[in-house]
């Protein structure tokens, strides 16, 4: 499992779509937090993929809700797609997955 | 098989991820299914990161012990800080009707541990969560018992 939390951003069909890989911790949440805030500018989309993260806590989950609230606050749309079962199971354990709108594959979630 | 595992671990969060493969590791040997075992290791991780954050003030320089304490029923993991004391109104969690910023991983911890216990020590405070074990049984030796 990649340890160290990594992203890149590129865009597609106008949404800036971050790429997210490896764990994400009390460690690496300020700075996947500084960069999602950063991918929201010159944007009106965001898509954030997560399916290569394997594992998140109450940190990297608080720094989604931030950006979150960010792009509501600016008009943004933000979406996840990829969750894996880790992300997936502390979002349901946290009641988020109904806050967030989340999509299987970067297709629907452009698409949407 | 009973066993106990000692770890300390720097109170820096780039060690969060050792004590995460160290608890992972005690769950397979437990025989946790996965999203069993995916949670526990969460349980864990939330406790050492609030300790990193409230008990230590976020300073990197001090120490958190964690034990892991199997049995043929329960794993018991204790942490073990010689931090500040905890806020209580953070010990019970925050309700999560909200989007709420804080709060999550104490609810975390709830949500996932069969028992919770935070207690204050002479010189620190200890934090037990426990998992039962109801059907799982602690993997024997590969290789059978040992000779003689």
């Amino acid at each position: 499992m990649e340890r160290q939390m990594k992203s890149s951003t590129r865009t597609e069909k106008g949404t800036t779509i971050v790429d997210v890989v490896g764990q994400i911790d009390l460690g690496s949440s300020p700075a996947l937090r500084k960069t999602l805030m950063e991918s929201l500018k010159g944007t009106k989309s965001v898509a954030i993929n997560l399916s290569a993260v394997k594992y998140i806590d109450s940190s990297g989950i608080a720094s989604l809700l931030e950006v979150l609230k960010e792009a509501r606050n600016s008009e943004k749309r933000l979406v996840l797609f990829g969750l894996t079962g880790a992300v997936l199971q502390v979002l349901q354990l946290t009641r988020l997955t109904g806050v967030f709108e989340i999509h299987e594959t970067e297709e629907q979630a452009l698409g949407a | 098989m009973s066993f106990h595992l000692k770890l300390v671990v720097p109170s820096d969060p780039r060690f969060l991820s050792i004590a995460r493969a160290a608890v992972s590791e005690v769950g397979a040997i437990c025989g946790l299914p996965e999203e069993t075992r995916q949670g526990v290791i969460l349980a864990v991780d939330e406790g050492l990161a609030n300790i990193i954050r409230h008990a230590y003030k976020n300073r990197y320089d001090h120490e958190i012990e964690l034990n892991c304490q199997t049995g043929p029923n329960q794993i018991e993991f204790t942490l073990l800080d010689r931090g500040e004391p905890p806020d209580p109104a953070r010990i019970c969690g925050q309700p999560l009707d909200e989007i709420s910023l804080s709060g999550r991983g104490t609810h975390l911890m709830k949500a996932v541990m069969d028992e919770v216990y935070y207690e204050r020590l002479p010189d620190g405070n200890q934090c037990r969560l426990i998992k039962h074990l109801p059907a799982a049984k602690v993997r024997d030796r590969p290789d059978g018992p040992a000779p003689g």
